[in-house]
């Protein structure tokens, strides 16, 4: 047995199955999707190869265009909202006493329910007629608000909803590495006299830095596939308003079978999606060094 | 060491073997030995049927056929339990058979599940389907769907149909689906608000703007509506091109004889803006599904709705509408004043009914057969008007029975038409319908005029229109 396992063929051999599955399943579509990219294929009939067509359409569609608004607002968003928020909620919770448990799963619980659920949920929630919001609006005497079918309402709505769900995820990463720094060096800072938010802001954040620029990475990658909230709460709707990028790609190519220029929108995705993490990556990770405590 | 080397390869060949046997397991349990089947291994429900050791003295075989239906909750009872009746009788008819019905949502089915299995090739065998060249002519002509030309000559139902209905199921001649019935989209008006506000029916272009005006001035929504899937407020679209441009307009559309953006079909949408402006339809109705629709009417929320004559059998008093059973009144949309078309002309579709696919063995073409025949006869006709209100696709010898006072009405409103015209849905290609759907929602939100919708969709029309002329 010894010797056999020194024959690297067998190695090769284990690996077979595995490899011959992720072919079938993933570089065997890939490759296909990245040829129906460039026909006119509707799922039916002939496919005609149509050059670049599908891409330059792309960019001159308004409505993807608008998607792509819609995708850099939801970017902006967890970047420039979500993720402070998400770092304020961890020094608060690393900081109680009593019940961090309890806070820490509290927290956590939206992200271990589906997405069709927590979309249900608030759209009850946001209802116009029997929405918990609309209902304490209305003992105001205020106007109903149409959260879901208002163009100016919809995104943020959706916005407020999808931060729900995957904040105490991140707060859970951050709150370990938070906890994981050695408490000395806390009491050190508290015996030079520094305050509770002097040591928050010049000891504890610097010192987790990387785990906020994986908490960001995560968001940007995040912000750009986010689509089965955008699909279970509007479907893209009010007249787009809600519609990012991959939602738009799923009605183009699933619900009105136009395959070719579905596939073309799912290729600049993906382009979207690796520039943009690779940006970060390398201006942003790159530079910075190790903490070291 | 060999051996070992040579023992490590067989048991990960046979695990690998064990694993790929996990994946397949059709064609060693089908029915019938049908060249069909082994030919294309898609793996249909049917096909993964139970082959049980017949039973039978003569050794019946048993087999299962798909049936995708759309009649799935209460507002479809009726048309469910005549479906139901002609399954069991189906059955009966066909020994060693089992239909197994497969109920999915009427817009899924149709924009999202059928297309995909359509371009999968393994749609069920049998499947609700509606005709025109977004659907039916685009599968026929993709050799999806079974020709039932030589089935209807066989049973003689050819020309048992009313004139004209196949149309929308033909390609070159022959016919590929067979519609159930038919249907008018009108007003449906809750008699008792109008009797409480002191109203006419809706009968007259002043009486029916009056009426959506005081409605609205007492807090009640003139018109229900729910604009989430836009073919819901396209009804409305679609009557008000019919009116104000000319009955033949949505025929015209694909032949390039009436455009999109010509004043008329502008004016049509301008006119639809105008209502929306002057608060005409449900608040929020971009966010409000169909069903929501019938609900705010049936709740007294709303005065009117605009809708198909299929909602009748809702407001009967064992159905969803029961609440305000005796209280709706039914009508077509009155005259509008300088419309260029025929001002008494309806709406008249045939557009749903049932196709079947083009991928069948002997028994299931059987059994198909035995469908066509018990559901399209005079007596299941004849039920689907008496009991659901939908407007009979075949030629009926006796329609006194009627007593359903809303069929009553659709079906005086039928009658007193001088003209009818299809709804461009069932004429026009799937790409501009899917952009009719698109432009009307902006419109609603208020983020295109009339004349922009216009040309945005004529836009997508003329492209569709030369890639059909290549």
């Amino acid at each position: 047995m010894r010797t056999t396992l020194r024959n690297p063929y067998v190695y090769l051999l284990f690996v077979v199955p595995t490899i011959a599955l992720y072919f079938l399943f993933f570089i065997y579509p890939m490759l296909t999707s990245v040829f129906y990219g460039f026909t006119n294929w509707n799922g039916l009939d002939t496919k005609d190869f149509i050059g670049f067509d599908n891409f330059v359409n792309a960019f001159k569609d308004e409505d993807f265009r608008n998607s792509i608004w819609n995708n850099l607002y939801i970017l902006l968003f967890s970047c420039c909202v979500q993720v402070p928020l998400i770092i304020v909620f961890s020094l608060l919770i690393s900081s109680v006493k009593r019940f961090q448990g309890f806070y820490k799963t509290t927290v956590f619980m939206p992200s271990i329910l589906s997405t069709s659920v927590i979309g249900i949920l608030w759209g009850y929630i946001y209802d116009p007629d029997v929405g918990l919001i609309n209902n304490i609006l209305k003992t105001f005497g205020l106007d109903p608000i149409y959260f879901l079918a208002d163009t100016k309402w919809a995104l943020l709505s959706i916005l407020i909803t999808n931060a729900w769900q995957w904040m105490g995820f991140y707060i859970v990463l951050i709150l370990a590495a938070i906890l994981g720094i050695p408490k000395d060096i806390d009491e050190a800072a508290m015996i030079d006299g520094a305050t509770g938010v002097q040591r928050a802001w010049y000891l504890t954040v610097p010192l987790i830095k990387p785990i906020i620029n994986v908490v960001i990475m995560l968001s940007i990658a995040g912000a750009l596939r986010v689509v089965d909230i955008v699909l279970v709460m509007t479907e893209g709707g009010p007249a787009g308003a809600t519609d990012v990028m991959a939602s738009y790609m799923v009605n183009k190519a699933i619900k009105y079978g136009d395959y070719g220029y579905g596939t073309a929108l799912s290729i600049i995705i993906f382009i979207f999606a690796l520039v943009l993490t690779a940006l970060y990556q390398t201006l942003v990770v790159r530079r910075q060094e190790k903490v070291e405590y | 060491m060999q051996k070992k080397l040579v023992s490590v390869l067989a048991l990960s060949v046979a695990m690998s073997a064990f694993l790929a046997a996990c994946g397949s397991n059709e064609n060693n349990n089908t029915a019938s030995p049908s060249p069909s089947e082994s030919a294309s291994p898609s793996p249909s429900p049917s096909e993964s049927a139970p082959a049980s050791e017949s039973t039978a003295p003569e050794k019946v075989e048993n087999f299962t056929v798909s049936l995708r239906h759309i009649q799935i909750g209460d507002a479809q009872k009726f048309r469910k339990a005549i479906l139901d009746d002609v399954v069991t009788k189906t059955e009966a008819d066909v020994p060693g058979l089992k239909i197994e019905l497969d109920g999915v949502e009427d817009s899924v089915n149709r924009f999202t599940k059928l297309p995909a299995e359509m371009a999968a090739g393994n749609p069920p065998k049998i499947f609700d389907v509606f005709g025109g060249s977004g659907d039916t002519q685009k599968y026929a002509g993709a050799g999806r769907m079974l020709d039932l030309t030589p089935i209807l000559d066989e049973l003689g139902l050819k020309d048992k149909f009313l004139s004209g209905v196949l149309e929308p199921f033909s390609v070159d001649g022959k016919v590929y689906g067979l519609p159930i019935g038919g249907n008018t989209e009108g007003i449906f008006y809750n008699t008792e608000l109008f009797a409480k506000y002191n109203l006419n029916p809706p009968t007259t272009w002043d009486d029916l703007i009056k009426a959506a005006d005081t409605l609205k001035q007492n807090g009640i929504t003139p018109f229900a509506v729910g604009s989430k899937g836009a073919w819901v407020p396209n009804m409305l679209v679609n009557t008000f091109i019919g009116r104000i441009a000319g009955e033949g307009t949505n025929a015209g559309f694909i032949t390039g004889a009436s455009q999109w953006n010509s004043p008329d079909v502008v004016a049509a949408y301008q006119l639809f803006a105008d209502w929306e402006k002057a608060g005409y339809f449900t608040k929020g109705e971009l966010g409000k599904e169909y069903g929501d629709m019938l609900n705010d009417f049936v709740a007294g929320k709303a005065g009117m709705m605009f809708d198909g004559s299929w909602r009748s059998s809702a407001f009967k008093n064992d159905a969803v509408g029961a609440e305000i059973a005796g209280k709706v009144a039914f009508v077509n949309l009155p005259a509008v004043p300088n419309g260029k078309g025929d001002q008494s002309s309806v709406n008249a579709n045939y557009g749903e009914g049932y196709g079947f696919s083009s991928d069948l063995n002997d028994n299931e073409l059987k059994a198909v057969k035995a469908f066509i025949k018990n559901m399209y006869s005079e007596e299941m006709q004849l039920r689907g008007l008496l009991e659901d209100g939908v407007l009979p696709s075949m030629k009926l010898t006796d329609v006194s029975q009627v007593t359903d006072p809303i069929v009553k009405q659709v079906l005086d409103v039928l009658n007193g038409a001088t003209a009818s015209f299809p709804h461009f849905d069932s004429v026009v290609q799937s790409k501009v319908y899917t952009e009719t759907e698109t432009q009307l929602q902006k419109l609603i939100a208020g983020k295109a005029t009339a004349q922009e919708v216009g040309t945005a969709i004529q836009k997508v029309q003329d492209a569709e229109n030369a890639a059909a002329a290549k």
